[in-house]
């Protein structure tokens, strides 16, 4: 599926924060949407959490730099961190590259599985990507 | 939107004022300048390869670790800042956060122009004249708000902010305080009379007027004495000064958008400086074992190509 331009793969998870979450039984993989990835802009540094961390639905999990702007990484759901993707640390452009392959970022062990219901599916994430980018035309 | 004007304030306030109003939640347009100075961190700037602890120690220069972007500055009382903290869902406020740069950055250029400095945008986040930044700016998502940040430079002291910086070698030093200067400019360069900050104050204060509309001036009421001071308190402590943060095999420094100056290790002996303008090497400097150089030099037209190769900045 696309949204304008976006890529929104329709077998995954999203959430307002621009994350796909990929959702298989109580582990899931994370990473940035296209969509979010564009908005971001060049990324130049990533701040992963290391493996074993436990996170709370909503929490900074992350830190992000593109040109002169920084922002968090806000977990989108609850789950301990199994792994992180080393080579995006490394290599920060991957996520603007491949933003669904060797970009993703986090595997977690999810703690509260019933979360999921909160996210998005890709239909309903393409309608909120489109109100998103009629908002952004609107501001010019 | 609330307007403080502060004029001077000590140097951990000209900081930690924007970051308390954005961990509160509270929008608003701060316009000061520090009375000392002090060198100012990004969020992800390593503090052990990028600061010569040694001369801020001696010099009683202390260092700040800010939650926004950017490289390491150099901040004192010949530059007047403007902090302007939103809220992140603001409707005003792009999702893409450089785009608002434009908008944030225009009272200072107006500002340049009203002194008869051809100031203009050079995306995403810099202010050039005739192509040599004259501004340093950032921005960061800081609790639930947006902070972006500027200084309008009346002058600048190439020379201290050349030995803060950790460099490799001395002749890296001289270099990089040269680079500094042949791609920056100030007031000062280009006015030869004195301006003073409620010129320019008042000046920027307009122009963030006529985006906003009517700003109510205000003065730091308890609770945001409180809170930066709790920022202050953070901002000291070891454990958020060294907080590890990105770190180059090779050093480069970040001198203006598009322009970086790096050393190139070449063997156990010798070693480069090259000025990388835009993806392409303007300059080579070789130092090291006479013979290595004088070779180097020789070809250093394929080096040139090599060294650009893969680097952008």
């Amino acid at each position: 599926m696309q949204c304008k331009k976006y890529d929104i793969p329709e077998n995954l998870y999203y959430d307002t924060n621009d994350f796909w979450i990929k959702v298989n039984g109580d582990e899931a993989v994370v990473g940035m949407t296209d969509y979010g990835q564009s908005n971001t802009g060049d990324i130049l540094y990533l701040e992963l959490s290391s493996g074993g961390e436990t996170f709370k639905q909503g929490d900074r999990f992350g830190s992000i730099e593109s040109g002169k702007w920084v922002g968090n990484l806000t977990a989108p759901l609850s789950g301990l961190v199994i792994d992180n993707n080393n080579e995006v640390e490394r290599n920060p452009r991957k996520v603007n590259a491949d933003a669904y392959g060797e970009g993703w970022m986090y595997r977690l062990k999810l703690s509260n599985p019933d979360e999921v219901k909160s996210l998005m599916a890709a239909k309903e994430y393409s309608e909120w990507v489109a109100q998103q980018i009629n908002s952004e035309e609107e501001i010019g | 939107m609330d307007l403080y004007n502060l004029g001077a304030v000590s140097w951990w306030e000209s900081q930690c004022y924007y970051h308390a109003m954005a961990h509160l939640g509270r929008e608003g347009l701060i316009v000061c300048y520090p009375s000392s100075p002090y060198v100012c961190l990004g969020l992800h700037d390593d503090l052990d390869q990028e600061i010569n602890r040694e001369y801020c120690d001696i010099r009683g220069i202390p260092i700040f670790r800010r939650e926004t972007g950017g490289g390491v500055v150099y901040l004192d009382n010949q530059q007047v800042f403007f902090q302007l903290v939103l809220k992140r869902d603001n409707p005003q406020l792009p999702l893409r956060r450089h785009r608002y740069y434009e908008k944030f950055l225009h009272p200072a250029i107006s500002v340049y122009r009203h002194f008869g400095v051809p100031a203009e945008l050079k995306i995403p986040a810099d202010i050039v004249a005739e192509g040599r930044k004259c501004s340093g700016n950032a921005c960061g998502d800081v609790g639930d708000c947006v902070a972006y940040v500027g200084n309008i430079l009346l002058g600048f002291d190439f020379s201290v902010m050349s030995n803060i910086l950790r460099v490799p070698y001395p002749q890296f030093r001289e270099h990089l305080r040269q680079a500094m200067q042949s791609n920056m400019t100030t007031l000062k360069d280009w006015v030869n009379y004195s301006i003073t900050y409620d010129d320019l104050a008042s000046r920027l204060i307009d122009g963030f007027t006529t985006q906003w509309g009517e700003l109510n001036p205000q003065i730091p009421d308890q609770e945001l004495i409180d809170k930066s001071s709790e920022i202050y308190q953070r901002s000291i402590s070891n454990e958020w000064l060294e907080m590890p943060g990105r770190r180059y095999y090779d050093r480069k420094i970040k001198i203006a958008e598009g322009v970086m100056l790096m050393e190139r290790k070449i063997n156990l002996n010798s070693s480069a400086v090259v000025l990388v303008r835009d993806g392409k090497v303007e300059d080579i400097n070789v130092f090291g074992k006479k013979e290595i150089e004088n070779k180097l030099r020789g070809y250093q037209g394929i080096n040139k190509a090599e060294y650009a190769e893969d680097f952008s900045c």
